[in-house]
């Protein structure tokens, strides 16, 4: 059976994860193009588009880094061909530079930027509030708050990108691209052939004397832009009390359940903006007239809230706007400090508090799978290296090399930053660095850390750790990898050629579980200077077992002979062994056979699967 | 929204269980009652062995559920369960696993979990409404190890707080899991309603 999200008709209602809904929505708002760089809560459009890229009507394409990834959606949409361009919010800084000229350009074809923000930083290093990029680059936004508008407005978003030539931002939050709700379908019809690049220097090429009149037009596109917010179904007022709550996004839902839980709708004017920026100045004014007072619920940053702000002081209105002196500035809400902060404003008293104590309890942090390849190199540094080694860190599974009793992690800062800011450290300290990084980042960025590092004679060990995917996302591809859940890669690179093409002369490729050997090249280029590179080659076990269809053929078990000394469990901490009685075991339904352990302890051995 | 009657089910496990497809199979059963359904998950690194939580809510527009804030809690985990309680609401049902699926500070000895005992008497003293079974092993008892999830579904449609029975779970189960897996999924179903009346 095809796949639904290809259906070509509208009527049905699925049951639709936040990004596969956007998915939808840019299909009927007929996708041509698609780009991207997977990254959590983003990566399940990109890995949507790709599954079903055999059957749809669109070129979709996993781009080395987000920068690229814009640039090359850039270029689609000159040609005229209607585009999504997705990452996580940090990728955004990493696109930053194309983004901002690109408002200039503008978008022919129509082209939506999916920015997936993560407030609560669930799988992020920091919460940044995207919605700051679309005022200061000059994008029209959209913010969905349930299944049904993430496929409406990608789809109506592809369609007034295209309407105004000007690119979009689709901003959504982790709890908006991770629900799941039922999403009525339209149709999505065949897009038919993209029309075709046509030339027009003075409006395609921002060489100054271009720039000045671009950026004129930017901002006529805007003008256009914010009559169709003041139009927009998106935004919408109801309710008639004196107390007005403005609020976007996922904060809607959260507004939404307060109200009911509090039977409180009669008591206030509320004004929902789904089509948040450029600001609907007309309505937001009617809305701060009618009421007595404001209050703005926002997750983060107070973007609307300051608008509002500035709004009221350029009219003259002397009304009080409450937002971020009552609501937090960090982290994500819930329905409860919402209702609670709707509450104070209207004099009510707050709901009760749930008194019940946070137990004391052990901590369940993410660790290194069983059989993780990232184990037998970080042993294995740890073994040469000890605490003397400043560990550089990188954006990926192995960033957990961070826990005990590996602790091979000491400071990160972003995609690509291990091999430049280990050269930093190194450079500024003396002090001996050691930086990993990932197979897919060092296509993402670590390339130009290493052309750098070479050519600034920094002194760095650099190991990649070459696990054949990006697996942190959940196994995209990468230029690296041989083959992919839809077949194979025609022109898998060579990350030592590449390595050794940027000019590094000490390159060594070791598998790392084989201790011995990793082990050596270790030793070796411990004792050398300069720009070295160990490549640590083995594919992740849940990748192997899912694409190469392999699973190791033997399982370790810990002999009678065992004497309790814990080497095993206090070194290498296999999430796969544990201690009963006094003797150390295996479970064997976890281990995935690496036979890491056997190198560690002669009282562990190996025995055939299910034996 | 506000003429169906609001539940708001809370769900955790550890990374790897099948929270999320049990998760999504409940959704999907709410959906196929006419209910206004919303669900969540968070899991980020989860996956490599940390917790997830996600939601199921009926009537509400929200996937979050904040503390003290939820009518019923899952636990797939009896430790999770623990850690979860502060989102059950007074008096809530809660449907715990008694198999501990201990995390490493815990496998190497370095920390101990509580005893179940003790968390039973935590949730006790949130909710005198608790049902607790051996879902790992009602689970290779139907078949395979990740059907006990269905089975302790099967056990909150059981209960009685859900504005459906398990004969809405068992259609969902006909009507959304491969074929293959079916059979054993319906066996847990059942074996999931016989432990609540145990
Ligand atoms: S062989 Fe040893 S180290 Fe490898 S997965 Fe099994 S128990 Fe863990
Ligand atoms: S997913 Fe693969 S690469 Fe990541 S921790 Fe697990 S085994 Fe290692």
């Amino acid at each position: 059976m095809a796949n639904p999200l290809l259906n070509e008709k509208g009527g049905d209602t699925h049951l639709l994860l936040g990004n596969e809904a956007i998915v939808r929505g840019a299909l009927e708002g007929g996708l041509q193009v698609a780009t991207c760089y997977p990254g959590t809560p983003s990566s399940e459009v990109p890995d949507t588009l790709y599954k079903l890229s055999p059957g749809g009507k669109y070129y979709f394409e996993y781009s080395v880094n987000e920068k690229v990834a814009l640039e090359v959606a850039a270029g689609a949409t000159l040609a005229g061909a209607a585009t999504l361009c997705t990452m996580k919010h940090v990728g955004v800084n990493v696109a930053a530079d194309p983004l901002f000229t690109l408002c200039y350009v503008g978008a022919p074809g129509g082209l939506v930027l999916l920015s997936a923000d993560d407030p609560g930083c669930h799988s992020s290093q920091n919460e940044q509030d995207n919605r700051i990029y679309a005022r200061s680059a000059g994008m029209p936004v959209f913010e969905p708050s349930t299944a049904q508008e993430a496929k409406d407005m990608a789809r109506d978003g592809l369609k007034l990108s295209r309407k105004h030539g000007q690119p979009l931002l689709l901003r959504t939050t982790t709890r908006v691209n991770h629900l799941r709700g039922p999403v009525e379908f339209g149709p999505a019809p065949d897009p038919g052939k993209v029309e075709g690049f046509k030339r027009n220097p003075s409006k395609y090429v921002p060489i100054p004397a271009f720039a000045r009149p671009m950026h004129l037009a930017l901002m006529e596109r805007m003008e256009a832009l914010r009559e169709e917010a003041e139009n927009s179904e998106y935004n919408t007022v109801t309710g008639s009390g004196k107390l007005g709550i403005a609020c976007s996004g996922i904060s809607r839902a959260y507004v939404a359940d307060a109200l009911d839980n509090a039977g409180l709708a009669d008591k206030v004017t509320l004004f929902e903006l789904g089509f948040s920026y450029p600001l609907p100045e007309k309505k937001c004014l009617d809305f701060i007239k009618s009421v007595d007072k404001v209050l703005v619920v926002e997750e983060l940053e107070p973007v609307l809230e300051n608008d509002l702000r500035v709004l009221a002081q350029k009219n003259k209105l002397d009304i009080e706007i409450l937002g971020k002196d009552v609501l937090p500035r960090h982290g994500e809400f819930t329905v409860t400090l919402v209702e609670n902060a709707i509450r104070e404003q209207l004099g009510e008293a707050p709901v009760a508090a749930c008194d019940c104590p946070l137990p004391e309890l052990p901590m369940r942090p993410p660790n290194l799978c069983a059989g993780c390849p990232h184990r037998g190199t970080y042993f294995a540094a740890r073994k040469v290296f000890g605490d003397d080694a400043v560990y550089s860190s990188d954006i990926g599974c192995y960033t957990l090399g961070i826990l005990p009793p590996l602790q091979t992690a000491d400071f990160l800062i972003c995609m690509g930053s291990s091999i430049s800011a280990g050269g930093g450290v190194a450079q500024a300290s003396g002090q001996t660095v050691v930086a990993f990084i990932g197979d897919s980042t060092y296509f993402h960025s670590g390339l130009t850390g290493v052309a750098n590092a070479v050519f600034n004679s920094h002194d760095v060990l650099l190991v990649i750790l070459d696990n054949r995917t990006t697996a942190m996302t959940g196994h995209q591809p990468n230029p690296g990898v041989d083959k992919t859940v839809i077949g194979e890669n025609d022109h898998p690179l060579d990350i030592e050629a590449s390595v050794r093409g940027l000019g590094v002369t000490e390159v060594r490729t070791v598998n790392p579980f084989n201790q011995k050997k990793t082990l050596a090249a270790f030793e070796e280029l411990k004792a050398l200077k300069g720009v070295r590179v160990l490549i640590a080659k083995e594919p992740c076990p849940l990748y192997s077992r899912r694409v190469y269809k392999k699973v190791a053929p033997q399982v370790a078990y810990v002999a009678d002979s065992c004497a309790g000394r814990f080497d095993c469990l206090d070194k290498l901490a296999c999430p796969a062994m544990f201690k009963e009685g006094g003797k150390a075991a295996v479970n064997p339904i976890l281990c995935n056979g690496c036979m890491l352990c056997l190198q560690v302890c002669g009282h562990i051995k190996a025995k055939k699967r299910g034996s | 929204m506000s003429d169906v009657k609001k539940v708001r089910i809370f769900m955790t496990g550890v990374g790897g269980q099948g929270t999320l497809t049990a998760t999504t199979l409940l959704a999907q059963t709410v959906l196929a009652q006419g209910l206004p359904v919303t669900s969540g998950e968070i899991h980020g690194m989860a996956q490599r062995g940390g917790v997830v939580e996600s939601t199921v809510l009926i009537g509400c527009k929200s996937p979050k559920i904040g503390l003290g804030e939820a009518d019923i809690l899952i636990g797939f985990e009896p430790m999770e369960t623990m850690r979860a309680l502060p989102y059950l609401k007074q008096g809530g049902l809660v449907v715990s696993s008694i198999e501990f699926m201990p995390p490493l500070a815990v496998a190497m000895g370095k920390q101990e979990c509580p005893a179940i005992d003790d968390i039973k008497k935590a949730v006790s003293a949130c909710t005198d409404k608790a049902y607790y079974m051996a879902n790992q092993t009602i689970g290779l008892e139907a078949g395979a190890v990740q059907s006990g999830n269905v089975a302790m579904l099967g056990a909150v449609c059981a209960a009685g707080d859900l504005p459906f029975g398990p004969e809405a779970l068992e259609a969902a189960i006909k009507a959304n899991l491969p074929e293959k897996i079916q059979a054993v999924n319906l066996k847990a179903l059942e074996l999931g309603v016989a432990a609540l009346n145990a």
